[in-house]
């Protein structure tokens, strides 16, 4: 590998200070940001935790079919899930700390899911998107010479 | 709540067929029936509407359809890009790299035309309430890929200043794209909506990068754990005098040669 220039410290600086810039203007045209934006936050958290384990576990399921489908990992996983899901019921429910304008713990559960669903598509066509334009802007460049024939 | 069975049947249960067809297509069983599932399961999601038009959660399946046309004319647009580009396999003719950047230019036009024009997703009389989700998570989310992409390309690449330029270029077009919500009222949306919509999205965002990181480190602590705790393979006995002599032999009949 060359010597990169690139720290991962910068990587994730260039990721976040878009977001950062945005955030700043946002702010400085006058709009706080409400209550509301903290439970918002604990249901992502919680619901993208909850759905990731879950499609891992599955993957862990199927693709172990070969390899003698050992019981611990599953196991692990059913706790680290079980743990997830237990912490949600009891910020929903326990005087509700994550309960937005949804009735009920079942009714916000299920916002969260189709919450996610939206989220998750607008991340993988952003992903596409900067994915695609990367390789796009390299295999514009034109074929470099990198050897010349000897005379 | 008549409609509540109904729901489990025409939206909760496509939804679970997604990741089912996901999950048989990587066991490598039956690849063509694993995507087969998942597609009729989206399908069905985005028919949900009008399956099920008395479910709150039909929402999200017409934001999926009315997307759906932008979100093809945007991937058709980057494979022309990139495979009329210089590769060394595969590669289309010179003109459908142009035909990608416009069908990629025509696309964001086409997601800002539904935010600014009259093209809204509209649902139940009102603008969607998803479409507030997903238009600015799409953009801040693609601001900030477009912008690490960009460093990576310098930091890790040999001489892809030029490339880099371009990709902070379309980061900043986004960014502006984004500014423009929040400063600008769109057809059905005001520029204050947008902007109180952005606090969410940002939390959004953090949220589920934070959970989806944390879900990766609980699966990996889990099979570091199982790796760790397995017993250590036997070691294998030492060749006999009978083996080494057969290794012997058949050295001697493959290496020869005089002084």
């Amino acid at each position: 590998m060359q010597n990169s220039k690139a720290s991962w410290k910068l990587l994730v600086l260039a990721g976040v200070l878009p977001i950062l810039v945005l955030a700043t203007i946002n702010l400085s045209l006058g709009d706080d940001f409400e209550s509301e934006t903290f439970k918002r936050f604990g249901n992502a958290l919680l619901t993208s935790y909850i759905i990731m384990g879950t499609l891992l576990l599955g993957n862990l399921f199927f693709y172990a079919n070969s390899r003698h489908r050992p019981a611990a990992p599953f196991v692990g996983m059913i706790v680290a899930i079980g743990i997830g899901l237990s912490l949600g019921w009891v910020l929903i429910s326990y005087d509700d700390l994550l309960l937005e304008a949804n009735g009920s713990l079942r009714a916000q559960a299920l916002s969260n899911i189709v919450h996610f669903l939206v989220i998750a598509t607008a991340m993988l066509l952003g992903s596409i998107l900067a994915i695609g334009a990367t390789f796009a802007a390299i295999t514009g460049r034109p074929r470099r010479v990198l050897f010349r024939e000897e005379e | 709540m008549d409609w509540l069975p109904d729901a489990a049947i025409w939206f909760w249960v496509p939804l679970c067929l997604i990741p089912l067809g996901g999950w048989i297509t990587i066991s490598g069983k039956s690849r063509k029936r694993g995507l087969l599932l998942s597609s009729l399961g989206l399908i069905l999601v985005m028919a949900s509407s009008w399956t099920v038009p008395e479910s709150d959660s039909s929402a999200s399946g017409h934001l999926l359809l009315t997307i759906l046309g932008p979100s093809l004319l945007l991937v058709y647009g980057l494979y022309g890009m990139v495979f009329g580009g210089n590769v060394p396999v595969g590669r289309l003719d010179d003109s459908s790299r142009w035909s990608g950047f416009v069908a990629v230019l025509a696309s964001l036009a086409i997601f800002s035309a539904m935010h600014w024009a009259n093209y809204t997703p509209i649902w139940r009389g009102q603008v969607n309430p998803y479409w507030l989700v997903f238009f600015p998570t799409f953009l801040l989310f693609s601001t900030s890929i477009t912008s690490l992409a960009s460093i990576a390309l310098v930091g890790y690449g040999n001489e892809r200043s030029s490339e880099a330029t371009k990709m902070a270029m379309l980061s900043v077009t986004l960014s502006g794209i984004a500014l423009s919500a929040m400063l600008f009222d769109g057809s059905s949306t005001s520029a204050e909506e947008f902007r109180g919509h952005f606090w969410m999205t940002v939390a959004d965002l953090l949220g589920t990068v934070i959970g989806i990181i944390f879900a990766i480190t609980a699966f990996a602590v889990v099979i570091w754990m199982y790796e760790r705790n397995l017993a250590q393979p036997k070691s294998s006995p030492p060749p006999t005098e009978k083996e080494i002599k057969h290794v012997v032999e058949l050295s001697e009949k493959h290496i020869g040669g005089e002084e």
